[in-house]
């Protein structure tokens, strides 16, 4: 993966203002912070913004809905409790749910000849878009599906969300 | 049972299994390649899903992988990892080639990559299913060449839901002068692991 020049300040890990959100993590910040999540496959970057305030989030979610599963564990990883949670989230510091705009990426299907697993991707991708239906949030841009993996980052200052892969390179929705 | 609950004896049993498995393994390879490879499975660790990524130089790490799931008695998956390079120099000992000659990831170097992988899955899970009297089936192998952080999370996706752990095989091929690493996980679901365990005697 190379650097365009054009993509901003170039994020690297000692950066102080740097979040790297993990698997299944939620977090939301403000300008001059950077959400970033490293290494999506199947899971969906999801990412929220407003504006007005320079502020968002950005969850890195693994499945669809806690139906998916018979454990308990962290529930930020599913689509359906980690976006809503963001929601509020981000109205509590002060950005109404109307403001609040979504870009997202990743749900790709890595292992072609496994057809559950590659399912996963898609069901990500549904359940995203589901739940930002029915918060009535609109979706800006997505870079989803296909068979690669991507790190995604959202730049607080402007509201953009930079895809990194292997194989296409930056793209910047 | 987790596979963060395992005691010594037990995790020993899991490496007896998996010594037994890789001698199987180089058979099959130097037979296939017609020179002798040797495979060495060095260590066996439990490692959180995670760290695995670490393990191999963190998430966004270019490796190669093959992904089997495993069908019969026991459920769960057997993923093969390799850096890019450790990839590259696989296929030149397997070609029994100066190492360096394999510059780039073609059709060929794929299916190469995913038949060895293939045949060190198979080994060390037919090594389980016939000390454990179990009948376990690799399904056919998938190939990717991605970030290590997205494979590992795919393939986790379905036990990772009910086990936090993973099996982590260190394994390292060798002929006279050359050595490569990679890495076997071995990823059973937790009920499929207690009956391993169970019928290998170490409950």
């Amino acid at each position: 993966m190379s650097d365009a020049p054009d993509t901003g300040p170039v994020l690297s890990a000692d950066n102080p203002n740097l979040i790297e959100i993990g698997v299944g993590e939620l977090a939301v910040a403000q300008h001059p912070k950077f959400l970033m999540t490293p290494a999506l496959g199947s899971c969906v970057g999801v990412a929220l913004y407003d504006a007005a305030l320079k502020q968002g989030g950005l969850a890195h979610v693994m499945l669809p809905t806690p139906l998916e599963t018979r454990s308990v564990g962290n529930e930020w990883r599913f689509a359906s409790c980690a976006i809503p949670e963001m929601v509020r989230l981000l109205a509590e510091r002060g950005s109404p749910r109307r403001r609040l705009q979504a870009k997202i990426a990743g749900g790709s299907a890595m292992f072609r000849g496994d057809t559950v697993l590659s399912g996963v991707g898609e069901r990500n991708i549904a359940e995203t878009k589901n739940q930002l239906r029915l918060l009535n949030i609109p979706l800006l841009a997505e870079d989803t599906g296909e068979r690669h993996a991507r790190t995604v980052e959202l730049h607080l200052d402007t509201g953009l969300f930079v895809v990194r892969s292997y194989l296409y390179g930056i793209k910047n929705l | 049972m987790r596979l963060e609950d395992l005691s010594e004896l037990q995790l020993d049993a899991l490496r007896e299994v998996g010594n037994i498995g890789a001698g199987h393994a180089a058979t099959a390879l130097s037979q296939m390649m017609g020179n002798p490879v040797g495979l060495r499975y060095p260590e066996l660790d439990l490692i959180p899903f995670g760290q695995v990524p670490h393990v191999l130089g963190g998430p966004e790490r270019l490796v190669g992988a093959v992904y089997s799931r495993l069908l019969g008695d026991i459920e769960g998956g057997i993923l093969f990892m390799a850096q890019r390079d450790s990839s590259l120099a696989l296929c030149d000992l397997m070609h029994n080639r100066p190492l360096g000659t394999t510059k780039s990831f073609g059709h060929g170097e794929e299916a190469l990559i995913t038949h060895v992988a293939s045949i060190i899955s198979s080994a060390y899970i037919a090594a389980i299913a016939r000390m454990a009297d179990l009948n376990v089936l690799p399904s056919s192998p998938s190939f990717v060449l991605d970030m290590s952080g997205a494979i590992l999370q795919v393939a986790t996706s379905e036990v990772g839901m009910r086990a936090e752990s993973a099996l982590l095989v260190r394994t390292s091929f060798y002929d006279e002068d050359t050595s490569v690493d990679a890495a076997l996980l071995f990823l059973p679901d937790p009920d499929s692991l207690e009956v391993i365990l169970g019928r290998l005697g170490v409950m």
